[in-house]
Protein backbone atom coordinates (compact mmCIF):
# COMPACT_ATOMS: atom_id res chain seq x y z
CA UNK A 1 0.00 0.00 0.00
CA UNK A 2 2.67 2.47 1.07
CA UNK A 3 4.75 2.07 -2.07
CA UNK A 4 1.68 2.50 -4.26
CA UNK A 5 0.69 5.80 -2.69
CA UNK A 6 2.05 7.80 -5.65
CA UNK A 7 -0.22 5.93 -8.07
CA UNK A 8 -3.27 6.76 -5.97
CA UNK A 9 -2.01 10.33 -5.64
CA UNK A 10 -1.62 10.67 -9.41
CA UNK A 11 -5.07 9.22 -10.01
CA UNK A 12 -6.72 11.57 -7.50
CA UNK A 13 -4.82 14.57 -8.90
CA UNK A 14 -5.92 13.82 -12.46
CA UNK A 15 -9.50 13.23 -11.34
CA UNK A 16 -9.53 16.59 -9.53
CA UNK A 17 -7.88 18.35 -12.47
CA UNK A 18 -10.37 16.93 -14.97
CA UNK A 19 -13.23 18.14 -12.77
CA UNK A 20 -11.57 21.57 -12.52
CA UNK A 21 -10.90 21.71 -16.27
CA UNK A 22 -14.50 21.14 -17.23
CA UNK A 23 -16.35 22.64 -14.25
CA UNK A 24 -14.58 25.91 -13.40
CA UNK A 25 -16.36 28.85 -15.05
CA UNK A 26 -14.61 31.40 -17.23
CA UNK A 27 -14.05 34.96 -16.07
CA UNK A 28 -15.83 37.74 -17.93
CA UNK A 29 -14.35 39.63 -20.88
CA UNK A 30 -15.22 41.77 -23.87
CA UNK A 31 -15.37 40.15 -27.31
CA UNK A 32 -16.07 43.03 -29.70
CA UNK A 33 -17.70 46.40 -30.30
CA UNK A 34 -19.17 46.46 -33.79
CA UNK A 35 -21.15 49.11 -35.62
CA UNK A 36 -24.67 48.04 -36.58
CA UNK A 37 -25.09 50.63 -39.32
CA UNK A 38 -28.15 52.11 -37.56
CA UNK A 39 -28.41 55.40 -35.77
CA UNK A 40 -30.21 56.14 -32.52
CA UNK A 41 -31.41 59.26 -30.79
CA UNK A 42 -29.26 60.26 -27.84
CA UNK A 43 -31.01 61.23 -24.62
CA UNK A 44 -28.15 63.39 -23.34
CA UNK A 45 -26.90 65.13 -26.46
CA UNK A 46 -30.25 65.53 -28.23
CA UNK A 47 -28.85 64.44 -31.58
CA UNK A 48 -28.48 61.27 -33.62
CA UNK A 49 -25.55 58.99 -32.94
CA UNK A 50 -24.18 55.82 -34.61
CA UNK A 51 -25.30 52.63 -32.94
CA UNK A 52 -22.86 49.89 -31.93
CA UNK A 53 -23.37 46.40 -30.55
CA UNK A 54 -21.09 45.46 -27.65
CA UNK A 55 -20.59 41.72 -27.18
CA UNK A 56 -19.30 40.41 -23.90
CA UNK A 57 -18.07 36.96 -22.90
CA UNK A 58 -19.38 35.47 -19.67
CA UNK A 59 -20.64 38.85 -18.47
CA UNK A 60 -23.69 39.45 -16.28
CA UNK A 61 -25.12 42.70 -17.64
CA UNK A 62 -28.79 41.78 -17.26
CA UNK A 63 -28.38 41.40 -13.50
CA UNK A 64 -27.88 45.13 -12.90
CA UNK A 65 -28.40 46.74 -16.34
CA UNK A 66 -28.36 50.25 -14.98
CA UNK A 67 -24.81 49.69 -13.62
CA UNK A 68 -23.21 49.09 -17.02
CA UNK A 69 -20.87 51.90 -17.99
CA UNK A 70 -19.04 51.85 -21.34
CA UNK A 71 -16.02 54.07 -21.91
CA UNK A 72 -13.35 54.46 -24.54
CA UNK A 73 -9.77 55.38 -23.82
CA UNK A 74 -6.87 56.48 -25.94
CA UNK A 75 -3.72 57.53 -24.08
CA UNK A 76 -4.90 60.20 -21.64
CA UNK A 77 -8.26 60.69 -23.30
CA UNK A 78 -11.30 59.09 -21.74
CA UNK A 79 -14.87 59.41 -22.98
CA UNK A 80 -18.15 57.86 -22.00
CA UNK A 81 -20.41 56.08 -24.49
CA UNK A 82 -24.16 55.92 -24.04
CA UNK A 83 -25.76 52.57 -23.17
CA UNK A 84 -29.05 52.51 -25.11
CA UNK A 85 -30.25 49.25 -23.66
CA UNK A 86 -28.96 45.92 -22.39
CA UNK A 87 -30.26 43.08 -24.58
CA UNK A 88 -29.09 40.17 -22.46
CA UNK A 89 -26.15 39.12 -20.30
CA UNK A 90 -23.63 39.45 -23.10
CA UNK A 91 -25.14 41.94 -25.58
CA UNK A 92 -25.78 45.68 -25.23
CA UNK A 93 -26.67 48.41 -27.69
CA UNK A 94 -24.24 51.30 -27.38
CA UNK A 95 -24.44 54.78 -28.84
CA UNK A 96 -21.23 56.44 -30.04
CA UNK A 97 -21.34 59.89 -28.49
CA UNK A 98 -17.85 61.00 -29.55
CA UNK A 99 -17.62 64.31 -31.44
CA UNK A 100 -16.69 64.42 -35.14
CA UNK A 101 -13.15 65.57 -34.33
CA UNK A 102 -11.34 63.04 -32.16
CA UNK A 103 -7.75 62.92 -30.92
CA UNK A 104 -7.11 59.34 -32.11
CA UNK A 105 -8.39 56.67 -34.47
CA UNK A 106 -7.84 53.67 -32.28
CA UNK A 107 -9.46 53.35 -28.86
CA UNK A 108 -9.49 50.82 -26.06
CA UNK A 109 -12.95 49.94 -24.81
CA UNK A 110 -13.63 49.69 -21.07
CA UNK A 111 -16.71 48.59 -19.22
CA UNK A 112 -17.56 48.97 -15.59
CA UNK A 113 -20.19 46.78 -14.05
CA UNK A 114 -21.04 45.96 -10.47
CA UNK A 115 -20.80 42.18 -11.00
CA UNK A 116 -18.01 41.86 -13.60
CA UNK A 117 -15.71 44.67 -12.46
CA UNK A 118 -13.66 46.64 -14.97
CA UNK A 119 -13.12 44.88 -18.30
CA UNK A 120 -10.82 46.01 -21.10
CA UNK A 121 -10.91 45.37 -24.85
CA UNK A 122 -7.67 46.66 -26.35
CA UNK A 123 -8.09 48.53 -29.65
CA UNK A 124 -11.75 47.57 -29.61
CA UNK A 125 -12.95 50.69 -31.41
CA UNK A 126 -11.48 51.94 -34.65
CA UNK A 127 -12.84 55.19 -36.10
CA UNK A 128 -11.91 55.42 -39.77
CA UNK A 129 -14.26 58.21 -40.84
CA UNK A 130 -13.50 60.84 -38.18
CA UNK A 131 -11.36 63.94 -38.30
CA UNK A 132 -8.17 63.44 -36.28
CA UNK A 133 -6.95 66.37 -34.24
CA UNK A 134 -4.38 65.35 -31.64
CA UNK A 135 -4.72 68.60 -29.73
CA UNK A 136 -8.22 67.68 -28.58
CA UNK A 137 -8.37 66.48 -25.00
CA UNK A 138 -11.33 64.39 -23.84
CA UNK A 139 -10.89 63.55 -20.20
CA UNK A 140 -13.49 65.26 -18.16
CA UNK A 141 -14.65 62.09 -16.42
CA UNK A 142 -13.18 59.74 -13.88
CA UNK A 143 -13.40 55.98 -13.93
CA UNK A 144 -13.12 53.88 -10.84
CA UNK A 145 -11.43 50.65 -11.93
CA UNK A 146 -12.03 47.67 -9.70
CA UNK A 147 -11.61 43.91 -9.64
CA UNK A 148 -14.84 41.96 -9.43
CA UNK A 149 -15.28 39.57 -6.54
CA UNK A 150 -16.17 36.54 -8.65
CA UNK A 151 -16.05 32.89 -7.53
CA UNK A 152 -13.09 30.67 -8.61
CA UNK A 153 -12.71 31.11 -12.38
CA UNK A 154 -10.18 30.86 -15.21
CA UNK A 155 -9.06 34.20 -16.62
CA UNK A 156 -10.49 35.53 -19.84
CA UNK A 157 -7.89 35.85 -22.61
CA UNK A 158 -8.68 37.36 -26.00
CA UNK A 159 -8.88 34.76 -28.82
CA UNK A 160 -8.07 31.87 -26.45
CA UNK A 161 -11.40 32.10 -24.58
CA UNK A 162 -12.66 28.71 -23.33
CA UNK A 163 -9.74 26.86 -24.91
CA UNK A 164 -7.57 27.99 -21.99
CA UNK A 165 -8.81 24.78 -20.34
CA UNK A 166 -6.59 22.93 -22.80
CA UNK A 167 -3.58 24.28 -20.89
CA UNK A 168 -4.14 21.55 -18.30
CA UNK A 169 -4.21 18.85 -21.02
CA UNK A 170 -1.80 19.98 -23.75
CA UNK A 171 1.22 21.26 -21.81
CA UNK A 172 1.49 18.37 -19.29
CA UNK A 173 1.56 15.89 -22.22
CA UNK A 174 4.93 17.33 -23.26
CA UNK A 175 6.20 17.53 -19.68
CA UNK A 176 5.32 13.85 -19.26
CA UNK A 177 6.94 12.95 -22.57
CA UNK A 178 10.11 14.75 -21.49
CA UNK A 179 10.19 12.85 -18.19
CA UNK A 180 9.61 9.47 -19.90
CA UNK A 181 12.20 10.12 -22.60
CA UNK A 182 14.58 11.18 -19.84
CA UNK A 183 13.95 7.86 -18.09
CA UNK A 184 14.59 6.06 -21.38
CA UNK A 185 17.81 8.07 -21.83
CA UNK A 186 19.13 7.09 -18.38
CA UNK A 187 18.04 3.47 -18.87
CA UNK A 188 19.88 3.36 -22.22
CA UNK A 189 23.09 4.61 -20.62
CA UNK A 190 22.75 1.94 -17.91
CA UNK A 191 22.03 -0.65 -20.62
CA UNK A 192 25.28 0.19 -22.41
CA UNK A 193 27.14 -0.17 -19.11
CA UNK A 194 25.67 -3.60 -18.38
CA UNK A 195 27.02 -6.49 -20.38
CA UNK A 196 24.39 -9.17 -20.97
CA UNK A 197 21.24 -8.36 -19.00
CA UNK A 198 18.49 -6.59 -20.94
CA UNK A 199 16.42 -5.32 -17.97
CA UNK A 200 17.33 -1.69 -18.62
CA UNK A 201 16.53 -2.13 -22.30
CA UNK A 202 12.98 -3.23 -21.44
CA UNK A 203 12.69 -0.17 -19.21
CA UNK A 204 13.85 2.12 -22.01
CA UNK A 205 11.52 0.47 -24.51
CA UNK A 206 8.39 0.85 -22.41
CA UNK A 207 9.33 4.41 -21.45
CA UNK A 208 9.71 5.34 -25.12
CA UNK A 209 6.45 3.58 -25.99
CA UNK A 210 4.45 5.45 -23.32
CA UNK A 211 6.36 8.66 -24.09
CA UNK A 212 5.41 8.35 -27.77
CA UNK A 213 1.77 7.98 -26.75
CA UNK A 214 2.01 11.19 -24.72
CA UNK A 215 3.81 12.90 -27.61
CA UNK A 216 1.03 11.95 -30.02
CA UNK A 217 -1.59 13.12 -27.50
CA UNK A 218 0.36 16.39 -27.21
CA UNK A 219 0.27 16.80 -30.99
CA UNK A 220 -3.48 16.09 -31.09
CA UNK A 221 -4.38 18.45 -28.23
CA UNK A 222 -2.06 21.07 -29.73
CA UNK A 223 -3.64 20.67 -33.13
CA UNK A 224 -7.13 21.21 -31.71
CA UNK A 225 -5.88 24.30 -29.89
CA UNK A 226 -4.14 25.64 -33.01
CA UNK A 227 -7.39 25.22 -34.95
CA UNK A 228 -9.24 27.34 -32.39
CA UNK A 229 -6.69 30.11 -31.81
CA UNK A 230 -4.70 30.26 -35.06
CA UNK A 231 -7.37 28.99 -37.45
CA UNK A 232 -5.53 25.95 -38.83
CA UNK A 233 -4.99 22.38 -37.69
CA UNK A 234 -1.29 22.72 -38.41
CA UNK A 235 0.88 25.80 -38.90
CA UNK A 236 4.49 26.01 -40.05
CA UNK A 237 6.18 26.81 -36.78
CA UNK A 238 9.54 25.69 -35.34
CA UNK A 239 7.99 24.44 -32.10
CA UNK A 240 5.34 22.37 -33.90
CA UNK A 241 7.78 20.98 -36.45
CA UNK A 242 10.22 20.12 -33.67
CA UNK A 243 7.49 18.23 -31.82
CA UNK A 244 6.49 16.28 -34.93
CA UNK A 245 10.09 15.41 -35.81
CA UNK A 246 10.68 14.24 -32.23
CA UNK A 247 7.75 11.85 -32.58
CA UNK A 248 9.21 10.65 -35.92
CA UNK A 249 12.65 10.12 -34.35
CA UNK A 250 11.19 7.96 -31.59
CA UNK A 251 9.05 6.08 -34.12
CA UNK A 252 12.38 5.32 -35.81
CA UNK A 253 13.51 3.85 -32.47
CA UNK A 254 10.53 1.47 -32.50
CA UNK A 255 11.26 0.53 -36.16
CA UNK A 256 14.88 -0.20 -35.28
CA UNK A 257 13.80 -2.44 -32.38
CA UNK A 258 11.44 -4.40 -34.58
CA UNK A 259 14.09 -5.01 -37.23
CA UNK A 260 16.44 -6.77 -34.79
CA UNK A 261 16.12 -10.41 -33.75
CA UNK A 262 18.84 -10.99 -31.17
CA UNK A 263 17.88 -9.56 -27.77
CA UNK A 264 21.43 -8.60 -26.74
CA UNK A 265 22.19 -6.83 -30.02
CA UNK A 266 18.79 -5.14 -30.00
CA UNK A 267 19.42 -3.84 -26.49
CA UNK A 268 22.78 -2.38 -27.48
CA UNK A 269 21.85 -0.87 -30.86
CA UNK A 270 18.59 0.66 -29.70
CA UNK A 271 20.35 2.12 -26.65
CA UNK A 272 22.88 3.79 -28.96
CA UNK A 273 20.11 5.18 -31.18
CA UNK A 274 18.13 6.33 -28.14
CA UNK A 275 21.03 8.48 -26.94
CA UNK A 276 21.11 10.21 -30.35
CA UNK A 277 17.33 10.59 -30.25
CA UNK A 278 17.39 12.31 -26.85
CA UNK A 279 20.09 14.76 -27.96
CA UNK A 280 17.99 15.61 -31.03
CA UNK A 281 14.92 16.01 -28.80
CA UNK A 282 16.78 18.59 -26.70
CA UNK A 283 17.99 20.42 -29.82
CA UNK A 284 14.57 20.38 -31.52
CA UNK A 285 12.38 21.36 -28.58
CA UNK A 286 14.68 23.36 -26.30
CA UNK A 287 17.32 24.99 -28.53
CA UNK A 288 16.05 25.61 -32.08
CA UNK A 289 12.69 27.30 -31.24
CA UNK A 290 14.54 29.89 -29.19
CA UNK A 291 16.47 31.01 -32.25
CA UNK A 292 13.44 31.64 -34.44
CA UNK A 293 10.23 33.59 -34.47
CA UNK A 294 7.39 31.45 -33.28
CA UNK A 295 3.66 31.74 -32.80
CA UNK A 296 3.86 29.28 -29.97
CA UNK A 297 3.73 30.80 -26.46
CA UNK A 298 6.92 30.89 -24.47
CA UNK A 299 9.24 30.81 -27.47
CA UNK A 300 10.97 33.28 -29.77
CA UNK A 301 10.19 36.58 -28.08
CA UNK A 302 6.56 35.72 -27.50
CA UNK A 303 5.62 36.61 -23.94
CA UNK A 304 3.51 33.46 -23.83
CA UNK A 305 1.92 32.35 -20.65
CA UNK A 306 3.74 34.72 -18.32
CA UNK A 307 0.53 36.57 -17.58
CA UNK A 308 -1.24 33.26 -16.90
CA UNK A 309 1.49 32.08 -14.59
CA UNK A 310 0.60 34.94 -12.32
CA UNK A 311 -3.03 33.96 -12.22
CA UNK A 312 -3.72 31.98 -9.09
CA UNK A 313 -6.69 30.02 -10.51
CA UNK A 314 -4.68 28.69 -13.46
CA UNK A 315 -1.74 27.92 -11.27
CA UNK A 316 -3.97 25.99 -8.87
CA UNK A 317 -5.11 23.75 -11.75
CA UNK A 318 -1.95 23.68 -13.88
CA UNK A 319 0.63 22.50 -11.36
CA UNK A 320 -1.49 19.58 -10.07
CA UNK A 321 -2.21 18.68 -13.71
CA UNK A 322 1.52 18.52 -14.51
CA UNK A 323 2.32 16.42 -11.46
CA UNK A 324 -0.75 14.22 -11.98
CA UNK A 325 -0.07 13.50 -15.65
CA UNK A 326 3.58 12.73 -14.91
CA UNK A 327 2.57 10.27 -12.18
CA UNK A 328 0.01 8.64 -14.51
CA UNK A 329 2.69 8.43 -17.23
CA UNK A 330 5.10 6.76 -14.80
CA UNK A 331 2.40 4.33 -13.75
CA UNK A 332 1.64 3.44 -17.39
CA UNK A 333 5.37 2.99 -17.94
CA UNK A 334 5.60 0.59 -15.00
CA UNK A 335 2.63 -1.47 -16.19
CA UNK A 336 3.96 -1.57 -19.74
CA UNK A 337 7.36 -2.70 -18.52
CA UNK A 338 5.83 -5.51 -16.46
CA UNK A 339 3.75 -6.69 -19.43
CA UNK A 340 6.92 -6.75 -21.57
CA UNK A 341 8.76 -8.81 -18.96
CA UNK A 342 5.86 -11.23 -18.47
CA UNK A 343 5.58 -11.73 -22.23
CA UNK A 344 9.28 -12.50 -22.35
CA UNK A 345 8.90 -15.06 -19.57
CA UNK A 346 5.98 -16.72 -21.37
CA UNK A 347 8.01 -17.25 -24.53
CA UNK B 1 42.02 -11.19 -47.71
CA UNK B 2 44.04 -8.68 -49.73
CA UNK B 3 42.03 -5.82 -48.33
CA UNK B 4 43.17 -6.48 -44.77
CA UNK B 5 46.80 -6.54 -45.81
CA UNK B 6 46.14 -3.32 -47.67
CA UNK B 7 45.07 -1.66 -44.48
CA UNK B 8 48.03 -2.74 -42.49
CA UNK B 9 50.66 -2.32 -45.22
CA UNK B 10 49.53 1.08 -46.35
CA UNK B 11 50.60 2.68 -43.08
CA UNK B 12 54.26 3.52 -42.94
CA UNK B 13 54.74 2.00 -39.48
CA UNK B 14 52.19 -0.82 -39.26
CA UNK B 15 49.75 -0.48 -36.35
CA UNK B 16 52.20 1.73 -34.55
CA UNK B 17 50.18 4.72 -33.36
CA UNK B 18 46.54 5.72 -33.25
CA UNK B 19 47.21 8.45 -35.78
CA UNK B 20 48.82 6.16 -38.34
CA UNK B 21 46.05 3.59 -37.97
CA UNK B 22 43.47 6.36 -38.45
CA UNK B 23 45.29 7.65 -41.53
CA UNK B 24 45.62 4.13 -42.94
CA UNK B 25 41.91 3.43 -42.46
CA UNK B 26 40.90 6.72 -44.13
CA UNK B 27 43.28 6.16 -47.03
CA UNK B 28 42.02 2.61 -47.39
CA UNK B 29 38.38 3.78 -47.47
CA UNK B 30 39.19 6.12 -50.35
CA UNK B 31 41.16 3.45 -52.14
CA UNK B 32 38.20 1.08 -51.95
CA UNK B 33 35.81 3.81 -53.09
CA UNK B 34 37.92 4.76 -56.12
CA UNK B 35 38.53 1.12 -56.98
CA UNK B 36 34.78 0.73 -57.55
CA UNK B 37 34.57 3.29 -60.33
CA UNK B 38 31.02 2.46 -61.37
CA UNK B 39 29.73 3.05 -57.83
CA UNK B 40 31.31 6.50 -57.71
CA UNK B 41 30.10 7.32 -61.19
CA UNK B 42 26.61 6.27 -60.14
CA UNK B 43 26.68 8.76 -57.25
CA UNK B 44 27.79 11.61 -59.49
CA UNK B 45 25.21 10.70 -62.10
CA UNK B 46 22.47 10.63 -59.43
CA UNK B 47 23.37 14.12 -58.23
CA UNK B 48 23.57 15.62 -61.71
CA UNK B 49 20.34 13.92 -62.77
CA UNK B 50 18.62 15.21 -59.62
CA UNK B 51 19.76 18.78 -60.33
CA UNK B 52 18.69 18.43 -63.95
CA UNK B 53 15.25 17.23 -62.78
CA UNK B 54 15.00 20.33 -60.58
CA UNK B 55 15.95 22.47 -63.56
CA UNK B 56 13.23 20.85 -65.66
CA UNK B 57 10.45 20.95 -63.05
CA UNK B 58 11.08 24.59 -62.19
CA UNK B 59 11.22 25.50 -65.88
CA UNK B 60 14.60 27.16 -65.21
CA UNK B 61 12.78 30.01 -63.45
CA UNK B 62 13.49 29.09 -59.82
CA UNK B 63 13.22 32.10 -57.49
CA UNK B 64 15.60 32.48 -54.54
CA UNK B 65 13.41 30.45 -52.15
CA UNK B 66 13.02 27.54 -54.58
CA UNK B 67 16.72 27.70 -55.54
CA UNK B 68 17.70 27.44 -51.88
CA UNK B 69 15.22 24.69 -51.01
CA UNK B 70 16.14 22.56 -54.03
CA UNK B 71 19.87 22.94 -53.40
CA UNK B 72 19.60 21.60 -49.84
CA UNK B 73 17.16 18.84 -50.72
CA UNK B 74 19.38 17.61 -53.54
CA UNK B 75 22.41 17.77 -51.24
CA UNK B 76 20.51 15.81 -48.57
CA UNK B 77 19.45 13.05 -50.93
CA UNK B 78 22.85 12.89 -52.59
CA UNK B 79 24.36 12.46 -49.13
CA UNK B 80 21.95 9.64 -48.27
CA UNK B 81 22.62 8.03 -51.64
CA UNK B 82 26.38 8.26 -51.06
CA UNK B 83 26.41 6.64 -47.63
CA UNK B 84 23.42 4.28 -47.78
CA UNK B 85 25.25 1.12 -48.70
CA UNK B 86 27.52 -1.33 -46.99
CA UNK B 87 31.21 -1.19 -47.77
CA UNK B 88 33.39 -4.33 -47.94
CA UNK B 89 34.81 -3.36 -44.52
CA UNK B 90 31.32 -3.58 -43.04
CA UNK B 91 31.11 -7.32 -43.65
CA UNK B 92 30.96 -9.34 -40.39
CA UNK B 93 34.17 -11.25 -41.09
CA UNK B 94 36.04 -7.99 -41.83
CA UNK B 95 34.77 -6.54 -38.55
CA UNK B 96 35.85 -9.68 -36.72
CA UNK B 97 39.36 -9.08 -38.03
CA UNK B 98 39.44 -5.31 -37.63
CA UNK B 99 38.47 -5.37 -33.94
CA UNK B 100 41.84 -7.01 -33.27
CA UNK B 101 43.99 -4.52 -35.15
CA UNK B 102 42.32 -1.12 -34.74
CA UNK B 103 40.39 0.58 -31.97
CA UNK B 104 36.73 1.34 -32.70
CA UNK B 105 37.33 5.05 -32.05
CA UNK B 106 39.98 5.14 -34.77
CA UNK B 107 37.61 3.34 -37.06
CA UNK B 108 34.69 5.72 -36.49
CA UNK B 109 36.87 8.82 -36.84
CA UNK B 110 38.25 7.44 -40.10
CA UNK B 111 34.70 6.76 -41.24
CA UNK B 112 33.56 10.29 -40.37
CA UNK B 113 36.57 11.77 -42.15
CA UNK B 114 35.93 9.61 -45.21
CA UNK B 115 32.23 10.54 -45.27
CA UNK B 116 33.03 14.22 -44.75
CA UNK B 117 35.43 14.34 -47.68
CA UNK B 118 33.11 12.22 -49.84
CA UNK B 119 30.13 14.48 -49.09
CA UNK B 120 32.22 17.62 -49.61
CA UNK B 121 33.01 16.21 -53.05
CA UNK B 122 29.33 15.46 -53.62
CA UNK B 123 28.33 18.97 -52.59
CA UNK B 124 30.92 20.46 -54.94
CA UNK B 125 29.34 18.48 -57.78
CA UNK B 126 25.82 19.47 -56.71
CA UNK B 127 26.84 23.13 -56.43
CA UNK B 128 28.51 23.18 -59.84
CA UNK B 129 25.54 21.43 -61.42
CA UNK B 130 23.22 23.98 -59.81
CA UNK B 131 25.25 26.87 -61.19
CA UNK B 132 25.35 25.21 -64.60
CA UNK B 133 21.63 24.42 -64.85
CA UNK B 134 19.77 26.78 -62.51
CA UNK B 135 22.02 29.78 -62.99
CA UNK B 136 23.65 32.22 -60.62
CA UNK B 137 21.16 35.07 -60.79
CA UNK B 138 20.57 34.81 -57.03
CA UNK B 139 24.26 34.46 -56.17
CA UNK B 140 26.43 37.51 -56.76
CA UNK B 141 30.16 37.60 -56.10
CA UNK B 142 30.97 36.56 -52.57
CA UNK B 143 27.47 35.16 -52.01
CA UNK B 144 28.42 32.10 -54.08
CA UNK B 145 31.53 31.55 -51.95
CA UNK B 146 29.56 31.83 -48.70
CA UNK B 147 26.81 29.53 -50.00
CA UNK B 148 29.36 26.91 -51.04
CA UNK B 149 31.05 27.25 -47.65
CA UNK B 150 27.70 26.53 -46.02
CA UNK B 151 27.35 23.42 -48.18
CA UNK B 152 30.77 22.17 -47.07
CA UNK B 153 30.02 22.73 -43.35
CA UNK B 154 26.65 21.02 -43.80
CA UNK B 155 28.40 18.10 -45.49
CA UNK B 156 30.60 17.62 -42.43
CA UNK B 157 27.54 17.75 -40.13
CA UNK B 158 25.68 15.24 -42.32
CA UNK B 159 28.74 12.98 -42.41
CA UNK B 160 29.26 12.98 -38.64
CA UNK B 161 25.67 11.86 -38.04
CA UNK B 162 25.27 9.52 -41.03
CA UNK B 163 28.48 7.65 -40.15
CA UNK B 164 26.80 6.42 -36.97
CA UNK B 165 23.42 5.80 -38.61
CA UNK B 166 25.05 3.82 -41.43
CA UNK B 167 26.96 1.71 -38.91
CA UNK B 168 23.73 1.12 -36.96
CA UNK B 169 21.82 0.08 -40.06
CA UNK B 170 24.63 -2.25 -41.17
CA UNK B 171 24.66 -3.91 -37.73
CA UNK B 172 20.86 -4.29 -37.89
CA UNK B 173 21.15 -5.86 -41.37
CA UNK B 174 18.83 -3.18 -42.68
CA UNK B 175 19.19 -1.65 -46.09
CA UNK B 176 18.54 1.80 -47.51
CA UNK B 177 15.08 1.83 -45.92
CA UNK B 178 16.39 1.58 -42.37
CA UNK B 179 19.00 4.31 -42.97
CA UNK B 180 16.25 6.60 -44.27
CA UNK B 181 13.85 5.83 -41.40
CA UNK B 182 16.54 6.34 -38.75
CA UNK B 183 18.53 9.08 -40.44
CA UNK B 184 15.99 11.46 -42.00
CA UNK B 185 14.26 12.58 -38.79
CA UNK B 186 17.60 12.93 -36.99
CA UNK B 187 19.07 15.01 -39.81
CA UNK B 188 16.20 17.52 -39.95
CA UNK B 189 17.75 20.02 -37.47
CA UNK B 190 20.90 20.16 -39.61
CA UNK B 191 18.90 20.79 -42.77
CA UNK B 192 16.72 23.41 -41.05
CA UNK B 193 19.76 25.41 -39.95
CA UNK B 194 21.44 24.99 -43.34
CA UNK B 195 18.31 26.17 -45.16
CA UNK B 196 18.06 29.23 -42.94
CA UNK B 197 21.73 30.04 -43.58
CA UNK B 198 21.30 29.63 -47.34
CA UNK B 199 18.20 31.82 -47.34
CA UNK B 200 20.05 34.54 -45.40
CA UNK B 201 22.91 34.45 -47.91
CA UNK B 202 20.54 34.55 -50.91
CA UNK B 203 18.62 37.45 -49.36
CA UNK B 204 21.84 39.42 -49.21
CA UNK B 205 22.27 39.40 -45.44
CA UNK B 206 25.92 39.97 -44.59
CA UNK B 207 27.99 36.92 -43.75
CA UNK B 208 28.81 38.25 -40.29
CA UNK B 209 25.12 38.40 -39.41
CA UNK B 210 24.37 34.80 -40.37
CA UNK B 211 27.70 33.16 -39.50
CA UNK B 212 26.22 31.98 -36.19
CA UNK B 213 24.29 29.38 -38.22
CA UNK B 214 27.59 27.92 -39.46
CA UNK B 215 28.89 27.95 -35.91
CA UNK B 216 25.76 26.10 -34.84
CA UNK B 217 26.29 23.51 -37.59
CA UNK B 218 29.91 23.14 -36.49
CA UNK B 219 28.77 22.58 -32.90
CA UNK B 220 26.27 19.97 -34.07
CA UNK B 221 28.97 18.12 -36.05
CA UNK B 222 31.22 18.23 -33.00
CA UNK B 223 28.40 16.87 -30.83
CA UNK B 224 27.50 14.09 -33.25
CA UNK B 225 31.19 13.25 -33.68
CA UNK B 226 31.69 13.08 -29.92
CA UNK B 227 28.59 10.90 -29.48
CA UNK B 228 29.86 8.60 -32.24
CA UNK B 229 33.30 8.49 -30.64
CA UNK B 230 31.80 7.46 -27.30
CA UNK B 231 29.09 5.12 -28.56
CA UNK B 232 30.68 3.40 -31.55
CA UNK B 233 32.57 0.81 -29.44
CA UNK B 234 29.16 -0.52 -28.27
CA UNK B 235 28.06 -0.90 -31.89
CA UNK B 236 31.16 -2.67 -32.95
CA UNK B 237 31.67 -5.26 -30.24
CA UNK B 238 29.80 -8.55 -30.20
Amino acid sequence: MAHNIWKIGGFILIACVLVLVFAVPMGPGLLELRGTGDTAMSNDLDRKMPEYLLTGFGTHWSENPQDLQVLVRSKANLARLEVIDVLDDTHARIGLTLPYSVPSKSWDVLTNHSVDGTLLLENGLFLSDRFIDESIILSDIDIEEFEADLPFHFPYQPRILESIRNLMLHVPMWFTMFVLMGIAFVASIKQLASARATAEDEKAESAVRVGLLFGILGLVTGSVWARFTWGAWWVDDPQLNGALVTVLVYSGYMVLRNSLESAALRARLSAVYNLFAFVILIILLMVLPRFTESLHPGKGGNPGFNSYDLDSALRAAFYPAVIGWILIGLWMHRINMRITRLNKKLK
Amino acid sequence: MNEMEDIMNSSSAPASSAWSRFAALTRHAFKMEFRQKNGLAGLILFSIAAVYTCYQVTGSRADAEAWNALAWVVLLFSAFNAVAKSWPEDAPEMRAYLVHVVRPQEWVLARITFFSLLLCGMSSIVFMAFILFLGTEHLNGMQAVYFFMGMLVTSVALASLLAMIQALAVRANGGFGLIAVLGLPLIIPVILIATRYGMDILHGISFADTAHNLLFLGTLSGGFGALGFILFPYLWSD
